[in-house]
């Protein structure tokens, strides 16, 4: 019999449980199907199918679902209600699984996260695997073999990233949410292009999710969404530990619209703010992170 | 003979026509707003009167963003939204339209019919990035006459992608792809292709469009556009010949369904006709009220919303 | 004496001002919405935030320029709930000094908080006066938004021109009177019958539209272009459910219904009143409206999300839908002309 094909898309929630996912069923002896690095063509058709007052990164994610219909089974698509109240998510994520479902005519496996009722994410796997029908306590050992392993790698990442910070070259913290900083379109080109400037690319993920969400307090007391308290954690971690902050956004995105503004009130550091809105244009990015690292390095250097 | 009048004034140009009871066009009129649509009209009015001496006007209508003014200045028997006006005008040239495109200087819409009946429009929300100003603002910057863009469109094999969603952004891309040396005919090919794009994104966007088209407006004279249309939508669109004048020429059909024993007047040109911008006071909307006097005599206000404001 | 400003939202500043001018020792400036409003708010806001933020910090900016030393603001779900440290952080840096209270924050009223707040201000709380005014005010909501519900779909055939809008205002005059309870359900019944009788045209009675879409864009008249009161003159009955009575208390016991109703096109609850405006779209399809309108302050993401669920329902049940997004920088004349086209629209499709 074949394998059960199980599409995971490459963009929003992708960086934070792709790799999970990935494993998962691996393990479980599924095959896995990841839609690749995302490319001008997949934006098109997912900006096709979006509501032009859609968001960047939802469009990509459509695009990517897009991509993987035709390819698998099943496709996961999350949907996280929320991290228990003071820890909520963009609404977009909420209506995600419904917006796919009627947008494509798709077997979608339904990857739900409800803290607030009790659903957590041991439970969204062992749902997943349930459909399956693989026993709970198989489901169980697996999840933990595979979490360890990320965390892991997660634990190493941190490491290596706060490495960068004892560098004596000019630091910039890139401030993003990871389905931005990560994306090929969005992210990549603009980290690409500081490195290439011997700049010291540091990511937000420079200590464990607590400690972050702690450290968010010291700014913002007010603060629901979850990875933009932890993005502005990141942000006071780091006060006096780099030259300057890259505020990255993609337009219109509803939770930077707020918890960026405050941030850029706040902070003391020099800052870019960038906002990306379509995939088409490098050039204006460009000229305006050449300048802001000029800047930056004048004020080292006199 | 019994004639029919009707006027499209929109924020760049304003349009008239004269039609006689079939539609037939006996004589028509074009020129730019240039801010001032009551100067505007009436220089219209005047280009119109040329016309021979038997005729008598049964009906005059008004369409266009100035139509309520315009209308009232006319003593105009019909007063319409310019969606329905173009629909209309072009339903009487082309009885199986299934859409109809138009891009306009401000605005831009798409008008889906079955059966000469309208059955779905949209129009556009976010901003200018698909409409005519920002290709005259773009043709001004490059310094190109806009009359030219479709033409040198068509030379090009290699437009320029334009980041393109809002005018400032696309602007400021321009800008740059400027500065890096692209060709200017593969530039003004990527913004007329960056019109079209941004139209079915926004305008079109979720609207299955169907032949035949026809495309008007404004743009529709831009050769490129209507070539990236075809491109893209792999549709023929047609593009009549009188195109800007599908909402007059609507409207002055509408008008003859209105008909009554009244005989109307061109003679507009003595008639003193004034607005007024005032803020009413008269409760806590503050409405930004536009008074209009006919001869000096006060004879409607415009953008009260309550009954205070109205005197 | 403190002066507080409380946003507007459509008529419900009569009960805000009733409650807290009743509970708390203080003067209430009132800052109806107008263009400098808006000028105010947009100018010193981020620039794609949704609009009730920019309203309300406009509001505020006036009221502070008024001399207001003390600012309310609701909070409550989605981005609303986030608007208060942003907003007091930008009117800081204006160089303002003022006081600042959020109502419904994580949520919820919390009583013991507000209190705190209040008694920071050197001002007295009293529990029973307060769970009592807060009872009054609620139920002048419902009556409001009962009469309402009468008034938008009879509004547009009203004989005489404009005698629904004088008794509502004459209406809610006399609610920011209300000595007790029975006073108030007393009001409540005298002006229903008289509303009852406003003598009506029923010949001028030809469409009926439903209205969906983001909370404060429906409520509040400004914000919508007076859009309402646009489609009554056309001769179009109105159907709104959304009302500060749905929010506070309906909402919570209907959405299992509407979800349930909605099976065959979601399965979970979206973000803000997204499911909510789906389940309404299909009651209004399948109950013969001759067309809906959904509207939103531009960047709403949950209604963003609910569009093409929405498209999709009105598509199958050949209902036609308007969208409006509504941006600072919306031109009245243009949302005029959209609604003559739409009503244009429903006509040919009835009469041919």
């Amino acid at each position: 019999m074949n394998k059960i094909k199980i599409g995971i898309p490459r963009a929003l929630y992708y960086y934070e449980y792709g790799i999970l996912y990935k494993k998962f069923f691996e393990k479980l002896n599924f095959d896995v199907v990841v839609s690749p690095k995302t490319n001008i063509d997949i934006f098109n058709k997912g900006n096709l199918l979006a509501v032009d007052e859609m968001c960047l990164p939802m469009k990509i994610f459509l695009g990517h679902v897009n991509y993987l219909k035709d390819k698998c089974d099943y496709i996961i698509i999350p949907r996280i209600d929320n991290y228990g109240i003071s820890n909520q998510t963009c609404t977009n994520f909420l209506s995600l699984y419904d917006i796919c479902n009627n947008l494509f005519d798709i077997n979608i496996l339904n990857y739900n996260i409800d803290y607030s009722n009790n659903v957590d994410e041991i439970d969204g796997f062992l749902k997943m695997a349930n459909k399956f029908n693989i026993d709970s306590f198989k489901a169980l050992s697996t999840y933990e073999k595979v979490k360890e392993e990320v965390e892991k790698e997660n634990k190493k990442n941190i490491i290596l990233n706060r490495k960068k910070l004892k560098d004596k070259n000019t630091k910039i913290l890139i401030l993003s949410h990871s389905y931005n900083l990560y994306d090929d379109l969005i992210g990549k080109p603009i980290i690409k292009f500081l490195e290439k400037e011997n700049i010291k690319v540091i990511f937000p993920n420079v200590a464990e999710e607590e400690i972050l969400l702690d450290e968010a307090k010291k700014i913002s007391k007010d603060l629901y969404w979850k990875t933009s308290k932890k993005l502005v954690g990141a942000l006071s971690y780091l006060t006096n530990k780099v030259d300057g902050v890259i505020f990255l956004t993609s337009f219109p995105c509803a939770l930077d619209s707020l918890a960026f503004e405050l941030a850029m009130r706040k902070t003391k550091l020099p800052y870019l703010n960038l906002v990306v809105d379509n995939l088409n244009g490098f050039a204006g990015i460009e000229t305006r992170l050449e300048s802001f690292v000029d800047i930056l390095r004048r004020e080292i250097y006199v | 003979m019994k004639a029919y009048v009707g006027i499209d004034i929109g924020s760049i140009s304003t349009k008239g026509v004269v039609i006689d009871q079939f539609g037939n066009i006996i004589k028509e009129s074009y020129i730019w707003t240039e801010g001032n649509p009551i100067k505007a009209v009436k220089k219209l009015i005047n280009n119109l009167k040329e016309i021979p001496k038997d005729i008598e006007i049964k009906g005059i209508g008004t369409t266009g963003s100035g139509r309520k003014l315009i209308g009232l200045m006319l003593g105009a028997n019909t007063i319409k939204n310019e969606i329905t006006a173009h629909a209309v005008g072009t339903l009487h040239f082309y009885k199986d339209v299934r859409t109809i495109l138009e891009i306009g200087g401000q605005d831009s819409k798409i008008i889906l019919l079955e059966n000469g009946i309208i059955k779905d429009y949209a129009m556009n929300t976010l901003c200018a990035a698909g409409t005519g100003a920002f290709l005259t603002s773009q043709a001004k910057r490059l310094e190109v006459p806009i009359e030219e863009f479709g033409d040198i469109a068509l030379k090009s094999n290699n437009p320029v992608k334009i980041a393109s969603r809002c005018t400032v952004f696309a602007e400021s891309d321009l800008i740059h792809k400027a500065g890096v040396g692209y060709n200017t005919k593969d530039i003004i090919a990527g913004l007329c292709k960056s019109i079209v794009l941004n139209y079915l994104n926004n305008v079109g966007k979720g609207k299955k469009i169907k032949g035949p088209i026809v495309f008007q407006g404004g743009v529709s004279k831009n050769k490129g556009v209507v070539h990236y249309f075809e491109e893209i939508l792999n549709e023929k669109i047609i593009v009549d010949k009188n195109s800007h004048l599908m909402g007059a020429i609507g409207v002055a059909l509408l008008s003859k369904e209105r008909e009554t024993d009244k005989v109307y007047t061109l003679d507009i040109e003595n008639i003193s006709f004034e607005t007024r911008g005032v803020e009413c006071n008269g409760c806590s909307n503050h409405c930004d009220l536009v008074k209009i006097y006919k001869n000096n005599k006060h004879i409607d206000t415009f953008g009260n919303k309550c009954e205070v404001g109205g005197k | 004496m403190y002066k507080i400003v409380i946003p507007q939202m459509g008529d419900y500043s009569t009960p805000a001002k009733y409650l807290i001018s009743h509970i708390i020792d203080c003067e209430i400036i009132s800052i109806p919405i107008t263009n400098k409003t808006l000028e105010l708010g947009s100018s010193n806001s981020p620039l794609f935030v949704c609009t009730p933020f920019k309203y309300t910090l406009g509001s505020f900016i006036e009221g502070l320029e008024k001399g207001a030393d003390v600012l309310i603001q609701f909070g409550g779900g989605c981005r609303y709930g986030y608007y208060f440290e942003l907003q007091k952080q930008i009117l800081e840096d204006l160089g303002y000094k003022f006081e600042m209270i959020n109502l419904i924050t994580k949520g919820e009223f919390d009583y013991k908080r507000i209190k705190k707040e209040i008694e920071r201000l050197g001002l007295k709380l009293n529990k029973l006066k307060t769970l009592y005014y807060i009872f009054l005010s609620i139920k002048m909501v419902k009556y409001m938004d009962k009469i309402d519900f009468y008034i938008r779909e009879h509004i547009g055939f009203e004989k005489e021109n404009g005698s629904f809008i004088k008794l509502k205002k004459q209406m809610l005059k006399d609610f920011s009177t209300t000595k007790n309870y029975f006073h108030l359900k007393y009001m409540y019944l005298k002006y229903k019958r008289k509303f009852k009788k406003i003598e009506l045209d029923n010949s001028k009675r030809k469409y009926k539209v439903g209205i969906i879409g983001e909370l404060y864009t429906l409520m509040e008249p400004f914000a919508n272009y007076n859009l309402e009161y646009e489609l009554a003159k056309m001769g179009i009955s109105v159907k709104r459910y959304t009302n500060v009575n749905y929010l506070l208390f309906e909402k919570k016991y209907k959405i299992k219904d509407y979800l349930s109703k909605t099976k065959d096109y979601i399965k979970y609850k979206m973000g803000a009143d997204a499911s909510d405006n789906i389940a309404r779209c299909k009651y209004l399809c399948k109950h013969n409206y001759d067309g809906i309108i959904h509207m939103k302050s531009s960047f709403c993401t949950p209604e963003i999300g609910a569009m093409p669920i929405i498209n999709k329902i009105c598509k199958k049940y050949d209902v036609p839908v308007l969208y409006f997004s509504f941006d600072t920088e919306t031109s009245e004349v243009g949302v005029k002309t959209r609604l003559e086209a739409f009503f244009d629209m429903i006509e040919m499709r009835r009469t041919k």
